[in-house]
């Protein structure tokens, strides 16, 4: 195939991805339903460091479905993460600014005090515990996103990785799992997987489409974005269900603020704010997940 | 093509044009006063000093700038200094720009013409103001290509300021991306934008380049005339001025025929050479050097020397090349140091104490203009930025500290004198050799000094352009009743000039005496020789 062709599908395919994107912003100006003004109150008065505070809040925001900057009015972020952010500063009366940073950098940004939260899609592991105390609130699937027809055969992370390419953002908890295949896939006398890695879903998903990437594993909503928006090109191979859950990271020294955004997140949940909020963004109901802390050894 | 123009449109991306511009700016301008104060720290005589800049330059120029943004957005919090993103990236950037800028500064004040910097010093200017009068103004024109370079490699450099959150195009360009999936429409958008920044630094760099370049005319006089052209309804601007430099080898050739000197005054008359010499040997000494020895390595290039010259004396040195001439020029107005033996001029030490300690640069420098020793090279070394006039005139004002009125009537005055006063806004370059050496004798006379050094003021010229500068010598030697010290190959010059010729060779003094018993009758057989050598060419 032509490099012509190919950039004239991927064309078609920003068209297409431009009508999907006009549908969410139609969708956009439902209101959501606070949670319960009384106990938050309590919960204000409980925790009134925080009230009238402005908190920064780190993103990648290149996570459609959970954190983008908003295309018809760039200065703003949109997506379920965000949502998620302004309810818990609603019940616990700060307001939240963002600041976007990569993958990579969100929990350095933390750690350095330039950051006060991170809600930014990111897996509560033990080992990013070390840098942070993670609040969880979602369960994680994870898509498998090849092209269209799956022609490499992939079927997860598993052997069917040996000797292709995998795209990944640098940092995702993807990575090591990847690259623990390696050896497996010595064994059974087949080359080992690659990776590149990027810096955010746009260039991953990029990867695949120029033919450079057989596979990019991440969050399924990511994934059904992606396929959603070139569906000539993209498919979903399957979905993996990974032992991680989606966390609120939080500084490792404040115990009071921790405690206060779990008790902000737990209300929130409560009242079925969150699940209406999944519902918005088109999240499965099912990955909603109690709140539980993950915390370094 | 509709997206593209979309995005080029957007108010979102113009703004993050804003944000690289604004950390593009911090950095070059941080990265400039910083890349001055290495400069300044690397060119200075103190070692630590420019060890330090030295090692600033390995650690900043070598390390990549997104780790030096990552340290200054995320390590420097750690010990208590916490900047906002834009602070962090635009403090990164200058970091890094500053050893860079600073080799630019660097390599263009060493590419200036030393000779420069000895007629400086020669006038008796101070370190300083030789770096602002004569290097900076210099170097500033010849290191507008390297700064526009920088310049544009800063604006895509800050573009790494995403890496730290700073809502710069590209960073914005590609969160926009994520969010629309429009990737070419998006990055060809922004692709243009940082092209017409670019392109903006380009036309920038042009027009300062034209408006520094001395063929041109004065930057004022090109606004007003650019300003002319742009506004309608005001008839036609004015002609643009030549672009192409004058023809100099016509104008050189019209000027040996069209400026001789001026008639000389009654006093230069033959002169009874007895009475002369009795008069001088009643006068003060004004150079008096005692056992001068100086080497380079094992090489010595003056060997003991003793000289002792009157006021109003008129010494000729004489010499094969390499016999220490025109180093014990150098030595007597401590352009140069030595190794042992003294040097005094005026009666006093130059360049050092009562006691022998060696005085600072700018002290030395005074010392220079207040003792009155001038000096004129073998390469002229006019300021090549400045005109005749400005030659003469300027050091007037900026060491003896005359008017502007006083210190241009004093240049036009000399000026007549040596015969090129209808070529007083003429740039060096423009000058024929001749004309350069009258100019810059000229410069030298200006204050007044008691002691004139000319080494070799005639080697670089050509032949027929000899006379015209002997001649202006000759006059001075008659008319100023200065000391002169005069390194030459001329015999018949020195043998009408010089009250006494002294006899140099590998860095001794072979033989002195009155002039014309020396050139007639030399007692020593090297000077014989090289006289024979000499009459034959």
């Amino acid at each position: 195939m032509s490099a012509a062709a190919h950039l004239r599908s991927a064309l078609f395919g920003v068209m297409g991805m431009a009508v999907a994107a006009a549908g969410m912003t139609v969708a956009l100006p439902q209101t959501v339903q606070a949670a319960t003004p009384a106990a938050c109150a309590a919960l204000q008065a409980k925790y009134p460091s925080l009230k009238g505070k402005t908190l920064v809040n780190a993103i990648n925001p290149h996570t459609p479905g959970y954190e983008t900057i908003d295309p018809s009015n760039p200065t703003n972020y949109i997506g379920f993460d965000i949502d998620l952010g302004e309810a818990i500063g609603d019940c616990l009366g700060f307001k939240i600014t963002y600041k976007a940073v990569t993958f990579a950098a969100l929990l350095t940004t933390l750690q350095a005090g330039q950051a006060d939260i991170v809600i930014s899609d990111i897996y509560a592991t033990k080992d990013r515990a070390k840098a942070a105390d993670f609040i969880t609130y979602l369960k994680v699937f994870d898509g498998v996103l090849v092209a269209k027809g799956n022609p490499k055969g992939i079927t997860g992370i598993n052997m069917s990785l040996c000797g292709t390419v995998a795209a990944e953002n640098t940092g995702y908890v993807e990575v090591p799992l990847i690259q623990a295949l390696e050896a497996e896939c010595k064994k059974a006398g087949k080359p080992a997987p690659e990776i590149l890695l990027f810096d955010n879903n746009a260039n991953c998903i990029q990867a695949i489409l120029a033919g450079r990437a057989d596979t990019y594993i991440n969050d399924v909503n990511t994934v059904d974005g992606a396929v959603k928006a070139y569906p000539d090109k993209l498919a979903k191979a399957t979905a993996v269900t990974l032992p991680y859950s989606v966390g609120i990271a939080v500084p490792r020294n404040n115990v009071e603020f921790r405690d206060a955004v779990m008790a902000a997140l737990t209300e929130i949940q409560k009242t079925g704010l969150q699940a209406e909020l999944m519902k918005k963004w088109n999240l499965p109901a099912e990955q909603l997940e109690t709140p539980k802390l993950v915390l370094a050894d | 093509m509709d997206l593209f123009l979309h995005y080029l449109r957007m108010p979102y991306l113009l703004d993050g044009v804003g944000y690289t511009l604004l950390i593009t700016v911090l950095g070059l301008l941080g990265g400039l006063v910083m890349g001055v104060v290495l400069a300044a720290m690397q060119l200075s005589r103190f070692r630590t000093l420019a060890i330090m800049a030295r090692a600033y330059s390995i650690i900043f120029r070598g390390t990549p700038l997104i780790l030096q943004m990552v340290f200054c957005y995320n390590a420097l919090p750690m010990i208590g200094i916490k900047l906002s993103a834009i602070t962090a990236a635009g403090l990164a950037l200058a970091l890094n720009e500053a050893p860079f800028i600073a080799e630019i500064l660097r390599s263009n004040v060493i590419g200036v013409d030393r000779g420069q910097v000895s007629a400086g010093q020669a006038l008796g200017m101070t370190p300083a103001a030789i770096m602002r009068r004569v290097i900076a103004p210099q170097a500033i024109r010849s290191m507008v290509p390297a700064l526009g370079n920088e310049s544009v490699s800063a604006l895509k450099n800050s573009s790494l300021a995403s890496v730290v959150a700073v809502q710069e195009l590209t960073l914005r360009s590609t969160q926009l991306a994520s969010a629309t999936f429009d990737f070419f429409s998006i990055f060809f958008a922004s692709g243009l934008m940082y092209l017409v920044l670019t392109g903006a630094i380009a036309v920038i760099q042009i027009v300062v380049e034209m408006l520094l370049d001395l063929d041109r005319p004065p930057p004022k006089e090109q606004l007003a005339r650019f300003l002319r052209a742009l506004l309608p309804g005001r008839g036609t601007p004015a002609p643009l001025a030549p672009v192409t430099p004058p023809d100099v080898a016509a104008e050189i050739l019209d000027e040996i025929a069209t400026d001789p000197l001026p008639p000389p005054s009654p006093r230069s008359g033959p002169i009874d050479r007895a009475a002369r010499a009795r008069r001088l040997a009643g006068n003060n000494a004004a150079v008096e050097v005692k056992q001068l020895r100086k080497s380079y390595g094992s090489q010595n290039v003056l060997d003991g020397i003793d000289l002792t010259v009157r006021a109003g004396e008129i010494v000729a040195l004489l010499g094969p090349s390499g016999s220490g001439k025109s180093t014990l020029l150098r030595c007597i107005n401590r352009l140069e140091g030595w190794q042992d033996g003294t040097i005094r001029v005026g009666g006093r030490f130059l360049g050092s104490d009562e006691d022998g300690r060696p005085l600072s640069p700018r002290v030395t420098a005074q010392m220079r203009a207040s003792v009155g020793v001038g000096m004129v090279f073998q390469q002229f070394n006019l300021f090549g930025h400045l005109t005749a006039r400005e030659n003469i005139a300027g050091p007037l004002r900026w060491v003896q500290g005359l008017s502007r009125l006083d210190a241009d009537r004093r240049a036009q005055e000399l000026l007549d004198r040596v015969g090129l006063a209808h070529r007083a806004d003429a740039l060096p370059r423009h000058l024929s050799g001749g004309q350069q050496q009258r100019v810059a004798i000229a410069r030298a006379v200006a204050p007044g000094p008691a002691v004139l050094l000319l080494d070799e003021p005639t080697s670089a010229l050509d032949p027929e352009l000899v006379g015209e500068v002997l001649e202006v010598i000759r006059r001075l030697a008659v008319e100023e009743g200065l000391a002169m010290i005069i390194s030459t190959h001329q015999l018949r010059f020195a043998g009408e000039v010089a009250d006494r010729i002294v006899f140099l060779a590998e860095g001794t003094v072979i033989e002195q005496g009155p002039a014309e018993q020396i050139l007639r009758a030399p007692s020593h057989p090297l000077t014989a020789r090289f006289l024979s050598t000499m009459n034959a060419e």
